[in-house]
C-alpha cells in the first residue's frame, strides 16, 4: 500500500501530476488517484490515496464491480461498473472518486507506483506487504455526508492536528 | 485552433454590467508573444486607453498564463497580473507562483481580462463552463486566508484556488498586492489596488479541463533533463534549506545588503537575521509551487505567528533595510503584510525614507503629523504599517507610495527616495552589482531586478562570460563592461520564463532555461515550431513593446537612470567600499544594443 508522511509533504503535487499523467497522458487532478489538499491557514499539505482500510467500505458496490487484487489494491471493472457512485459515497476519506465516466482509485501502478518516484521528499513510500490495516470506522461516522474533496480535507485536517502540536512544541 | 498546451480561450468580464464573453485565442496573435507576461502586455498595448485613471473602471486587469503553465515542466507554476499601475502610472505587472496558475489552466482560459467596476463587493467564481458573480459584503475587510477559506467552504470545494486582495487592496493603497495560495504574492506595482478599485475581492477558479502535450514523450524527455539539472545543481541544497533568504548572508558578504535605507552595505548583526538562523530556528517544513522539485519555499511557526516564507525581499526589507535586528518581528511582518495584501518592498521604502529624512533633519518635527520613528523601532514600524494598510491618519499619504509622498517636501528629501520610474528599489545595492543596477534603470515596470535578473554576474564564471558576452568582465560584479550585453541577453530569458511560464529562480538564477531547450519544450508542448533565433527576435520585440506602451503612458528614456546616491556616494565599508555606478554609460550602451 501507499504510505504517506504528511510532515514531509511540501504540497508540490508532483505525486498527483505524475499519477494523472502516467495513467492518462494528461494533467488534471480529477484524473489522479492520489490527490493533494492544501491548508493555507495552517501550513499543512498532504496527499490522500487509498489506505486499504480494514473495513473496505467501497466493496458495497451493488453490482460487484469492485474487487481486491494483488497487493490489496481495489480493482474496478469498467465493464460491470454502472457509475452509480456508491463506492465514492462509501469511502470515508475521499480516496475513490468518479470523474467523466470513470472511477479513480489507486491501483498501485501494478507494483511500481509513479507517485513514489515523483516525490523527491520521501513523503510517499510503497509497502507491498500490508502490515497493519488502518481502521476508518471513526472517520466514517464523521464524513458520512461530505463530498470526496470535503472528506479528504477532513481526514488531512485530523492528521495535521498532530503535526501542528509537534510544531508548536518545537518553539515552546 | 491551438490543440496543445494552450487552453485556446480568452475570458472577458465586465464588472459594471456583470456580463462575460468567451473568445477563442487567435493562434496568429499569440505566436509572437507565447503567453504569460508578454501576452498580457500585448493585450494591454492594443486595448487600453493610455490616459485612463489606473483606479477607474477603464483600467484593464489581466490575469495570464502560458502554454506550459501547470504542465510537467518543473516550477511551471506562474501567472502574471497586468494593468496600468496606480503606483507608477506606467505598465504594471507582477507574477506569482503557488497553485493558482495550474488551476487557471484547467479552466481552459489563457487570459482573463477584467474591466469595469462592480456596484457591490464581489468575487468571481470562474469554472471551465462559465462565471458566477458572487456578492460578498461579508468578506469586506477580511484578510487573505480568511477570504480564501470562506470561498472554498462556500463552494464546497477545497481545490478551488483563490487570488484575493486584503484590506490594503480594498483601501486602494497604491502598492497593494494580489495574493493567492494564502501567501503567494503578486507584490509589485499595486495590482491589488486596481482590483480593489473594481470592487473585486477575489478571483476564484476551478477547472475540469485537462492538459495534453503535442508530443508527450519528447516533452517528458526534455522535462527529465531539466529535472536532473535542477537536482544536480550546486546550489540545490542551499536553496532547499533557505530559499532566497540565503541572500541575506551572501549579499552581506559582498557588501551590498541594504542597511539603514541603503546608507550601508554591510550589516553587523546579519547573523541574527540570516536565512541560516531562520532555517535552524523557526522553519518547520518546506513548501513548494506546483510540480516543483526544488521546494525552496518554507513554512514557519513562532509564537502566535505563522506563514509561508518569508522570501529575501521581505526579510531584508523589515530587518537591515530598516535597521532592525529582530528576526521574529520580520516574521510577524511577513505574515501581516501578506494577509493585509501589502508589498513589502514599497512599504519598507516609505518607512525607510521617513526615518532617513528625520535623521538628516529634512523633516521638521511637525511634518507627517509628528510621526516619530527611528531605525529598528519595531513598535513604531508596526504602527506605521497598520496606518498604511488602513490609510489611517498620515498613513493615508504614505499609502500613495514614497515617491508621491516625497513630492510635498524639499528636493533634497525627494532625492532620497530609492526609486526608478516611481517603483521602489529592491533589496540589493547596485553599487556592488552593476548589471542589476542597469536592470533597475531600464526595467519597464520601474526599479526592478526581475526584468533581467542578471544573476550570472555573481557566479564568477569568467570563461563562460567570455564565451557568451565577449568579455570576462560580464562575470565581475564590480565591472561595468559587458553588462549591457549580459542584460540584453538575460532580459530575453527572463521574458521567456514569464511567457512559458517558469520560475525565474530556477529558469534564470540557476541558469536552467536557455533558448534551445525552450524551443524543444515549445515544440513538444504546443506543436508549434520555434527556432532559438526566432525566440530571440520575438523576445526582443516584446521588450520594444513594453517601451512603446510606456511611451503612450508618457514615459521617456531619460528616466532610465538610478537615484543619485548610487551614482555619487560610494559605500564606505566592506567588499564594495568605494564603488559607485556610472549608470549613464551602461544605459547608453544598452540603448545602442536596442538601436534606440
Amino acid at each position: 500500500m501507499i504510505q504517506i508522511d504528511i510532515s514531509k509533504c511540501t504540497g508540490c503535487r508532483r505525486c498527483e501530476t505524475a499519477c494523472a499523467f502516467f495513467h492518462t497522458g494528461r494533467i488534471n487532478d480529477h484524473l489522479a488517484r492520489i490527490k493533494v489538499t492544501h491548508f493555507y491557514e495552517t501550513g499543512i499539505d498532504g496527499p490522500v490515496a487509498c489506505v486499504q482500510c480494514r473495513q473496505r467500505f467501497c466493496l458495497n458496490c451493488p453490482v460487484k464491480a469492485l474487487t481486491i487484487g494483488p497487493f490489496g489494491a481495489v480493482i474496478v471493472s469498467p465493464t460491470i461498473c454502472q457509475l452509480c457512485g456508491a463506492c465514492e459515497k462509501a469511502c470515508p476519506i475521499g480516496a475513490i472518486e468518479l470523474f467523466d465516466g470513470f472511477v479513480y482509485v489507486c491501483d498501485l501502478c501494478g507494483g511500481n507506483p509513479k507517485c513514489v518516484q515523483a516525490c523527491t521528499e520521501g513523503a510517499i513510500t510503497y509497502q507491498p506487504e500490508t502490515i497493519e490495516q488502518a481502521s476508518l470506522e471513526d472517520i466514517k461516522k464523521q464524513t458520512g455526508k461530505m463530498n470526496p474533496g470535503q472528506k479528504r480535507h477532513f481526514y488531512l485536517n485530523q492528521l495535521g492536528a498532530e503535526l501542528r502540536r509537534k510544531w508548536s512544541k518545537k518553539h515552546a | 485552433m491551438l490543440e496543445y498546451g494552450y487552453g485556446s480561450r480568452i475570458l472577458r468580464l465586465d464588472l459594471t454590467s456583470r456580463r462575460y464573453r468567451i473568445e477563442s485565442l487567435d493562434p496568429a496573435w499569440i505566436k509572437d508573444v507565447i503567453g504569460g507576461r508578454p501576452a498580457n502586455t500585448k493585450r494591454l498595448t492594443e486595448e487600453i486607453n493610455p490616459h485612463c485613471d489606473p483606479l477607474g473602471p477603464d483600467n484593464m486587469l489581466i490575469f495570464g498564463v502560458g502554454p506550459l503553465t501547470g504542465s510537467l515542466l518543473p516550477a511551471s507554476a506562474y501567472y502574471t497580473v497586468t494593468a496600468k499601475s496606480p503606483l507608477t502610472g506606467i505598465l504594471g505587472d507582477s507574477a506569482a507562483g503557488g497553485q493558482f496558475a495550474a488551476e487557471m489552466k484547467l479552466t481552459g482560459f489563457d487570459q482573463i481580462i477584467i474591466t469595469g467596476k462592480a456596484d457591490k463587493l464581489l468575487y468571481l467564481m470562474v469554472t471551465d463552463t462559465g462565471v458566477d458573480f458572487v456578492e460578498c459584503s461579508q468578506l469586506a475587510g477580511k484578510n487573505i486566508v480568511q477570504t480564501t477559506t470562506a470561498i472554498r467552504a462556500e463552494q464546497n470545494d477545497y481545490a478551488v484556488q483563490v487570488a484575493a486582495i486584503g484590506p490594503a487592496g480594498e483601501n486602494l493603497v497604491h502598492f497593494a498586492c494580489v495574493v493567492s495560495s494564502g501567501n503567494r504574492v503578486n507584490g509589485r506595482t499595486g495590482m491589488g489596488a486596481v482590483m480593489g478599485s473594481k470592487n473585486l475581492k477575489a478571483l476564484a477558479l476551478r477547472g475540469r479541463k485537462s492538459l495534453l502535450a503535442a508530443d508527450t514523450l519528447a516533452f517528458l524527455d526534455e522535462v527529465k533533463k531539466i529535472e536532473q539539472k535542477i537536482l544536480q545543481h550546486n546550489e540545490y541544497q542551499k536553496r532547499y534549506r533557505m530559499g532566497t533568504t540565503m541572500l541575506m548572508k551572501d549579499l552581506n558578504g559582498i557588501g551590498i545588503l541594504p542597511t539603514k535605507h541603503f546608507q550601508q552595505g554591510v550589516c553587523e548583526y546579519v547573523d541574527e537575521i540570516s536565512g541560516q538562523k531562520l532555517a535552524a530556528t523557526y522553519k518547520v517544513k518546506n513548501k513548494a509551487c506546483f510540480n516543483c522539485n526544488l521546494h525552496c519555499s518554507r513554512y514557519y511557526v513562532v509564537d502566535s505567528h505563522e506563514a509561508e516564507g518569508p522570501e529575501f525581499e521581505t526579510l531584508c526589507s523589515f530587518t537591515s533595510r530598516l535597521g532592525n535586528n529582530d528576526l521574529v518581528f520580520a516574521l510577524e511582518m511577513n505574515e501581516y503584510l501578506n494577509q493585509m495584501g501589502l508589498d513589502s518592498i514599497s512599504t519598507a521604502e516609505v518607512i525607510g525614507w521617513i526615518i532617513e529624512c528625520r535623521e538628516k533633519g529634512l523633516l521638521s518635527p511637525d511634518d507627517l503629523d509628528g510621526l516619530k520613528i527611528d531605525w529598528g523601532q519595531t513598535d513604531k514600524i508596526r504602527q506605521a504599517v497598520e496606518m498604511i494598510a488602513f490609510r489611517r491618519g498620515i498613513g493615508d499619504r504614505m499609502a500613495d507610495g514614497a515617491t508621491k509622498l516625497s513630492q510635498g517636501f524639499s528636493k533634497e528629501a525627494q532625492k532620497l527616495v530609492m526609486q526608478v520610474k516611481g517603483l521602489d528599489i529592491i533589496c540589493g545595492d547596485p553599487r556592488g552589482i552593476k548589471a542589476y543596477g542597469l536592470t533597475y534603470a531600464i526595467a519597464s515596470r520601474g526599479a526592478d531586478h526581475l526584468r533581467a535578473e542578471p544573476y550570472f554576474e555573481l557566479t564568477e564564471r569568467f570563461d563562460e562570460a567570455k564565451k557568451r558576452f565577449g568579455t570576462e568582465k560580464a562575470a565581475d560584479r564590480l565591472a561595468e563592461e559587458g553588462k549591457a550585453a549580459l542584460v540584453t541577453y538575460s532580459e530575453k530569458i527572463a521574458l521567456l520564463c514569464d511567457a512559458l511560464t517558469m520560475c525565474k529562480n530556477i529558469g534564470l538564477c540557476m541558469d536552467i532555461l536557455n533558448l534551445e531547450s525552450t524551443a524543444v519544450l515549445l515544440k513538444a508542448g504546443t506543436g508549434i515550431d520555434y527556432s532559438p533565433q526566432y525566440l530571440q527576435e520575438i523576445m526582443h520585440r516584446a521588450v520594444i513593446r513594453d517601451f512603446e506602451l510606456n511611451k503612450k503612458f508618457g514615459l521617456q528614456h531619460d528616466q532610465d537612470t538610478l537615484p543619485q546616491r548610487f551614482q555619487k556616494e560610494p559605500l564606505t565599508e566592506g567588499p564594495t567600499k568605494g564603488s559607485t555606478v556610472n549608470i549613464k554609460k551602461m544605459v547608453d550602451e544598452y540603448h545602442q544594443l536596442h538601436q534606440w
